[in-house]
């Protein structure tokens, strides 16, 4: 049974990674991630009932108020204020993306067999689906123009680094886990204050035209 | 209250203090006192760790050893340079009429925030507060990259936000596989990721997971170092932000960051044996060196030109660590405690013509600034020559000990590529600087430069210089033991 449910909210979180490849809409593109972020927080609350490890309760609650409900929020507020709704044509059209993430997950599958834990049946998904993650939110990156996409991006790769955290080990030491959450809102507002601030400057989100300092 | 504790407070309450607002003498004399007094703590918590005992507080997370106390030194020295430069580059900028109160207050709020965060990585003895210290380091700089709030420093600071986000998260994953791959053998709770407790139980770690950790993290803080090729933020950032604080990242941030891979590198060694790790630190290092080469000779900016530099001395620090012998590891820390010394100089001179100018591009500055401003012309001479290694100043020494270790041992080849890029470069930077400094004048009718005057930052910046000059001859016999003691911790023999 719990390695049903934590296998449908990797699964799950794999799922919504895709679909931001292949949204344009910044608000459902937004939605996504708190989806995904809620279910990252599922799967750390499984495992705390499953394995009664109750500091996971604490790594779930903190998943669900910073990342699905604190800076969706914000992102949403600042795309609000700014007026930009759409994602422009990226570097590599839709179809393209979704079919080199799909390569990506396979790569993200093949290095998990490596771990330990890879041998196990639900730790070698927990880690196949954090690995795929990583890569995607990475080629989000590189092929997105969007500042809200790539802060989308960035908060990807952080998911799946708390994926591997809460999947492999017992949980990060608690005091470690709160300053990095701590960082991590902090680092989410610096970026949304620099995006209104380019917005303002450039009238344009769009990255690609920040390309000035070269050489 | 101990005294690390009391390193890490005052200068955060310097820090909150200059944030809040005041008359600006008192600002100054706040941020230069409470950054002296960092500085005066270091060097007591060195003091002590001399004196045979090792500072540690917090259940060990905060700890000092050898290599903590050398990097602690050099931050706090480091700190209160740019803390005495800042006020003589904000009386400047307060002169022409440039400075806004939220500057000032972000001036004078940050400096000492970021003095804070490098001092607080230098300390930590834990992998996990290690990577907040790091991260509050970056949260601290951004907004000194858009400190002058031009549409480039908007685009400087998004791409350091950015690439430094994506390499923290990296070092995250790093930290978390090093975490996974002691599972079993290490307990719960807070000191299951101190280093020292990691290197313990590092022979019993899984290795395929820890290969994956040390190389997530050894990318990630060689992004935060300036490693190539993750070193894309450095040159942009170095030319937007204030020169004060380009000298915290050029110094300061590098020597932390450098910190953090040694320490990985260390648990990488305990556990792989030493091949694993160094060979990743030479081809970085080697790397970092070679890609110094063309964008110096063709560098159109003189920070940017710096930045480079800096990124060639990180590459040469790395390769000395990366040679994988003792006097490698030496010749690297010696490295590091010179270019310390030395790059504040340049930093400061480039610094203060920029400003003069108006713009630290070549062609804004044109050429012949020693008829316009002779000191801080005469300063950036001295310093190129300091910072390429040229004989008799210290990193010359310190170059050649790596280059003899790396001919002794069994890197010959790379040795010998390491030799001809850093020749090169030798060539590349005399020719940029010698273009600014000499060269023909501008043609005249281009609007003047500000004269040339003798105030706080240039009289910092000529104190930097008579240090970095007097290191070569003479290095306080403390300090000396310091870098043997930093050594030992990284050749493990703590």
């Amino acid at each position: 049974m719990t390695a049903n449910v934590l296998i449908l909210c990797a699964a799950g979180m794999l799922v919504t990674a895709y679909l931001m490849v292949g949204q344009k809409a910044l608000f459902t593109t937004i939605r996504l991630f708190g989806l995904q972020s809620l279910l990252l927080a599922l799967v750390a609350a499984t495992i705390a009932i499953a394995e009664s490890r109750h500091e996971l309760f604490i790594t779930a609650a903190l998943t669900v108020t910073l990342k699905a409900i604190l800076i969706p929020w914000f992102l949403m507020r600042t795309v609000d204020r700014i007026g930009i709704h759409r994602e422009i044509e990226p570097f590599l059209n839709v179809p393209a993306s979704l079919l080199i993430c799909l390569g990506l997950t396979v790569v993200g599958y093949r290095v998990s067999t490596g771990f330990q834990e890879g041998a196990r049946e639900v730790g070698h998904h927990l880690i196949g689906v954090a690995l795929s993650l990583l890569l995607i939110g990475l080629f989000m990156m590189v092929t997105r123009k969007k500042a809200i996409t790539q802060i989308l991006a960035l908060l990807t790769v952080e998911n799946a680094v708390f994926l591997v955290a809460v999947g492999v080990t017992s949980g990060m030491p608690l005091i470690v886990e709160l300053g990095i959450s701590f960082d991590v809102i902090l680092a989410v507002l610096l970026l949304g204050v620099l995006v209104q601030r380019i917005v303002g400057r450039f009238e344009s989100m769009d990255i690609s035209r920040l390309s000035k300092l070269k050489g | 209250m101990d005294l690390l504790l009391w390193t890490l407070t005052v200068p955060l309450l310097t820090a909150g203090v200059g944030g809040l607002g005041g008359p600006r003498a008192f600002k100054e004399l706040t941020m230069v006192g409470g950054l002296a007094l960092t500085f005066g703590l270091c060097l007591a918590i060195a003091g002590q760790f001399l004196a045979g005992s090792t500072p540690a507080s917090f259940d060990d997370a905060l700890r000092v050893d050898g290599l903590s106390a050398l990097v602690l030194v050099l931050c706090g020295f480091v700190g209160l340079l740019s803390g005495c430069y800042g006020v003589g580059y904000l009386r400047r900028n307060e002169r022409r009429g440039l400075v806004t109160p939220r500057q000032r207050r972000e001036f004078y709020g940050l400096i000492p925030a970021y003095v804070f965060a490098m001092l607080f990585v230098a300390m930590s003895n834990n992998l996990g507060v290690m990577w907040i210290a790091v991260e509050l380091t970056t949260l601290a700089s951004v907004f000194l990259i858009t400190f002058h709030n031009r549409d480039t420093s908007l685009e400087a600071a998004w791409k350091f936000l950015m690439l430094g986000s994506l390499g923290l998260a990296f070092a995250l994953l790093g930290t978390v596989l090093l975490f996974a791959a002691g599972q079993g053998s290490l307990e719960e709770g807070m000191s299951a990721l101190n280093w020292t407790r990691l290197v313990e139980v590092a022979p019993r770690m899984h290795p395929f997971t820890l290969r994956l950790g040390v190389v997530f993290a050894l990318i990630g803080y060689g992004t935060k170092a300036g490693l190539a090729p993750m070193h894309t933020w450095k040159p942009d950032a170095y030319r937007e932000a204030p020169s004060p604080a380009v000298v915290l990242m050029a110094v300061g941030m590098l020597n932390g960051a450098m910190y953090c891979i040694l320490r990985i590198h260390l648990v990488s060694t305990a556990a792989l044996g030493p091949d694993f790790s160094a060979g990743l630190l030479l081809t970085l290092g080697l790397l970092s060196v070679l890609v110094a080469v063309p964008f110096i000779l063709i560098q159109w900016n003189l920070k940017r030109l710096l930045a480079y530099s800096s990124i060639e001395h990180v590459g040469i620090m790395a390769v000395g660590v990366g040679l994988g012998v003792e006097a490698g590891v030496f010749g690297a820390l010696l490295h590091m405690t010179y270019h310390s010394l030395a790059k504040p100089v340049a930093l400061f001179s480039a610094g203060t013509l920029a400003q003069l100018h108006r713009s630290s591009d070549f062609d804004e500055i044109g050429g012949g600034t020693l008829g316009r401003a002779p000191v801080s012309s005469a300063l950036l001479v001295l310093s190129a020559v300091i910072i390429t290694g040229s004989p008799p100043f210290g990193l010359f020494f310190s170059e050649m000990i790596i280059l003899r270790a790396g001919f002794a041992g069994t890197h010959v080849i790379a040795t010998s590529v390491f030799l001809a890029a850093l020749v090169a470069l030798f060539c590349g930077i005399a020719f940029q600087i010698g273009r600014v400094v000499a060269g023909p004048p501008p043609a005249p009718g281009t609007t003047a430069p500000d004269p040339e005057r003798f105030d706080v930052a240039l009289a910092t910046a000529s104190v930097a210089a008579v240090l970095a000059v007097v290191s070569a001859f003479y290095l306080p016999g403390p300090l000396v033991a310091l870098i043997r003691a930093a050594t030992a911790v990284v050749w493990g023999r703590p």
